[in-house]
């Protein structure tokens, strides 16, 4: 109510233009805050209650066990623990593998940078589809599998992105960091893992916010990948719970984990919205 | 600069490496194996025999690829249009001065951050849900009947309602960049000359978006013919013809689903192709429709 008496004597007629536009996102926000407010409260609900329509009431309190339930009995603790893994030491590893490429392409043209480069623009819209046959051949046949091989291919697969986005930051240094560093006996190696990278490390910290997400999200390659077991990963772990609900019928577990699951990229988000959206139109994509 | 080429050597080597074993290698043996015939993918390649375009004579013949590339075509065409249209109008709306956009965009986008399985099983086990769902309480709010929003032919429209719903924001950051990329006195002077808000958005808005719009355009394309998760998350655990989309079938071939009797790897390979040519083709023929309108301004 304050702020609408706020608006009205600012610019009253100029709101009253925008209303319809107020009432179209509103009415979306409204939307998605009824859907996520009701699941979160059936997550402390029961299935009874839950089908009978009383997720609200509460009338046998908020079963907070839901969650530990759900932890334990359904397994969500491992799937968490092992998104958890894929997530960092993706994100570690594809920073080690892709940063410095990132760097020599920005810096020197050589036999063959023009390929690489270009094979990291059509690797990044390469189909998983296309790639996913032939690797899940190659991982029998090299006898690799769970979790070791999830991590290794979260890695390879955000090699291409990482490398094309801090390329394009590289650029933009200039050369006179390696030339002071230079005569003051630093080797190129050392300069760029002691100077250069962290000089871009907004840039570093955004990619990583993206291919944390885009791990903890991913959902073919560990569908096909680990069907079930222990290397699971919360994605294809939630569609297990969901498959075994006809056995179960623990609805309000099921909700729980659906919040447990949804939680991390969430308060991420909340944290992270202006950076994140920033990321999505700025560097990665050009128009 | 000896030593330069030891560290060049050096720093770009695992991101070939990556490039190669990633990218390289598995793309050439997928194409290959659409022309073999190849029954287990773990078959080693000299129990391969060569059969020519058979394999994709195979898909084309089969009636559950058929109904999986008309409920691609109609995501792409009806959800496209949909989708890129919401879009448009959210971006309009979000830069034409209203208040919180910082909020709004936040909120719209976020459907695209937390995790696609969660929220369609949001959507799944509680929206469209028959006995205690949102809609379904919504239409006995207003006095109707319940709706089997999960039945037979609903489904499909069901899952690319909730698809797009989480589509959108995407989208419309895209748009919001380019709206904000265009100048303001472009507008001011429009306005001098007596144009309206419609017209504005026609003849100004656009048209200088076009090279955005394609953009859009292509995204939307690899979603589409990428499109898995939703429909592996609407119909779990059988496949059902309402929900199919060509990746679900390729996945049930090569890796065996309810219903697939023999396991035909080639025939997979086929329709990765066949999906890849789709998105170059998309590619191609919105590059030649909208030219890129590289203007300065």
């Amino acid at each position: 109510m304050k702020e609408k008496k706020y608006r009205a004597r600012i610019n009253w007629g100029k709101e009253l233009r925008l209303l319809p536009g107020y009432i179209v996102v509103g009415a979306w926000i409204a939307f998605t805050a009824v859907i996520l407010f009701w699941i979160f409260a059936a997550s402390l609900s029961t299935s009874r209650d839950i089908f009978t329509g009383k997720v609200l009431e509460f009338s046998t309190g908020f079963h907070w066990e839901n969650y530990a339930n759900a932890w334990k009995d359904q397994n969500v603790s491992v799937f968490f623990a092992n998104s958890l893994l894929y997530s960092t030491v993706s994100c570690a590893g594809v920073l080690i593998i892709a940063a410095p490429a990132a760097y020599v392409l920005s810096r020197w043209n050589f036999r063959g940078s023009k390929t690489i480069r270009i094979g990291l623009v059509i690797a990044m819209s390469v189909p998983t589809i296309m790639i996913i046959m032939p690797l899940y051949s190659l991982a029998v046949q090299w006898g690799i599998k769970g979790r070791v091989l999830l991590m290794a291919l979260y890695i390879m697969l955000r090699v291409p992105y990482t490398a094309i986005y801090l390329l394009d930051f590289f650029s933009t240094l200039s050369r006179g960091y390696e030339e002071a560093a230079a005569l003051d006996g630093c080797s190129p190696a050392r300069t760029f893992w002691v100077i250069m990278l962290p000089l871009i490390q907004p840039a570093v910290v955004t990619v990583t916010i993206f291919n944390f997400l885009s791990v903890w999200n991913e959902f073919f390659m560990a569908l096909i990948f680990t069907p079930s077991g222990d290397a699971t990963p919360v994605g294809v772990g939630l569609l297990q719970i969901v498959n075994s609900m006809q056995y179960s019928h623990d609805y309000g577990g099921m909700f729980a984990a659906v919040i447990i699951v949804f939680l991390p990229t969430f308060l991420l988000y909340i944290f992270l919205s202006e950076k994140i959206i920033a990321g999505v139109t700025g560097g990665g994509m050009k128009g | 600069m000896r030593k330069n080429k030891i560290l060049i050597a050096c720093f770009v080597a695992p991101t070939v490496i990556t490039l190669a074993l990633m990218y390289v290698y598995p793309v050439v043996r997928t194409v290959l194996m659409s022309f073999f015939r190849v029954e287990s993918l773990t078959a080693p390649t000299d129990t391969w025999s060569f059969y020519g375009l058979q394999n994709y004579f195979t898909i084309l013949h089969n009636s559950s690829f058929k109904t999986s590339m008309v409920n691609m075509l109609l995501i792409w065409l009806v959800g496209g249009a949909i989708t890129l249209t919401l879009s448009m109008v959210m971006a309009v709306i979000l830069t034409s001065g209203i208040r919180f956009k910082k909020f709004f965009r936040a909120a719209i986008y976020m459907p695209n951050i937390v995790s696609a399985v969660a929220l369609a099983t949001m959507w799944r086990q509680y929206v469209f849900n028959y006995d205690y769902g949102l809609l379904n309480d919504m239409l006995q709010l207003i006095g109707l009947d319940k709706f089997q929003w999960m039945g037979g032919d609903a489904k499909f429209w069901s899952m690319l309602a909730a698809f797009i719903f989480g589509s959108v924001g995407y989208y419309m950051l895209i748009y919001i960049s380019g709206i904000e990329g265009i100048p303001t006195d472009l507008y001011e002077a429009a306005t001098l000359d007596g144009a309206g808000k419609v017209g504005q958005f026609f003849r100004i808005t656009l048209p200088l978006l076009r090279g955005i719009i394609k953009t859009s355009i292509t995204f939307w394309s690899i979603n589409t013919t990428t499109f898995f998760l939703w429909t592996k998350m609407f119909s779990p655990v059988n496949t059902e013809g309402s929900t199919i989309v060509p990746v679900v079938y390729l996945y049930d071939t090569v890796f065996g689903g309810k219903g697939v009797v023999h396991r035909d790897a080639g025939a997979g390979a086929a329709v990765g192709v066949v999906l890849t040519i789709i998105i170059v083709a998309v590619y191609v023929i919105t590059n030649v429709l909208i030219k890129d309108g590289d203007l300065e301004y």
